[in-house]
């Protein structure tokens, strides 16, 4: 999957509240069983196994087994892949606003007809 | 790190439809568009709602970066909104947020504010405006406690 592509995969999984407080509850509680995770939800199991889904191909959330029990965890370094393209947008505006100051600033208000 | 999405809020001295004008008459945008070093080799840029913009910016080590998308709404002197999405070597536009700019008259010029929404669709976006940021808070507290 390109950078793109798994942007888009985060921002998308991450654009629903249930899932969203899936991410959340794993993240504070660490790894949880999946029938553990799934308590506080008022949505049934293939409910909750169909957010897992997405989750886990978003790279949000990873599953093993441990013997019988079915665990699953967060996996954060996929939401720092969001923060950090948020981050970078930050900065470009933040020049691109600079450069409007310093054209406007450069301009004499009176005369300027737009 | 509290945000719910890109907002960064500007005042600018110069009145809102000067600084309006700065972004939607094509020849005042290529000026400033992209941060400094920047020019402009190639734009296109058909403000009016529903129309298509793209503009390839070219940094002075000669980096080019294209980013193109659609004008939702162009309310003069007040509100702009526009999709936004960088492209790849090919061609091949990434992830799509909106941009919604508001320019409004303050004490010294205009208090600018800029909003990008980062969600997948503007349907989702309707639906959870309340975005992530606890789940960003969860994340940057994980990693303050050198988590992984």
């Amino acid at each position: 999957m390109s950078r793109s592509d798994r942007l888009d995969s985060v921002f998308g999984a991450l654009a629903d509240p249930t899932r969203r407080a899936i991410v959340e509850r794993l993240l504070a509680r660490g790894e949880l069983a999946v029938g553990d995770l799934a308590a506080p939800f008022a949505i049934s199991p293939p409910a909750i196994s169909r957010h897992l889904q997405v989750l886990e191909r978003a790279g949000l959330v990873e599953r093993r087994t441990d013997r019988q029990w079915r665990r699953i965890r967060a996996r954060p370094q996929s939401l720092a892949l969001a923060q950090s393209w948020i981050e970078r947008q930050r900065a470009h505006w933040t020049a691109a606003l600079d450069r409007l100051e310093a054209v406007l600033a450069a301009e004499t208000p009176q005369r300027r007809k737009t | 790190m509290s945000d719910k999405e890109l907002r960064l809020e500007r005042l600018i001295a110069a009145p809102p439809d000067r600084v309006f004008a700065h972004w939607t008459d094509p020849a005042l945008l290529i000026k400033w568009w992209g941060p400094e070093g920047t020019d402009i080799p190639v734009h296109a840029l058909d403000i009016r709602p529903g129309g298509k913009w793209r503009t390839t910016m070219r940094s002075r080590d000669g980096k080019q970066n294209t980013v193109s998308g659609v004008y939702r709404a162009i309310e003069k002197p007040r509100r702009l909104v526009f999709t936004w999405g960088w492209e790849d070597e090919h061609g091949q536009r990434g992830h799509e947020t909106e941009v919604t700019v508001t320019f409004e008259a303050a004490p010294g010029g205009t208090r600018l504010v800029i909003l990008q929404r980062e969600f997948a669709t503007v349907e989702s976006r309707e639906q959870h405006a309340r975005g992530w940021a606890s789940t960003l808070n969860c994340l940057a507290q994980l990693l303050s406690e050198g988590g992984k």
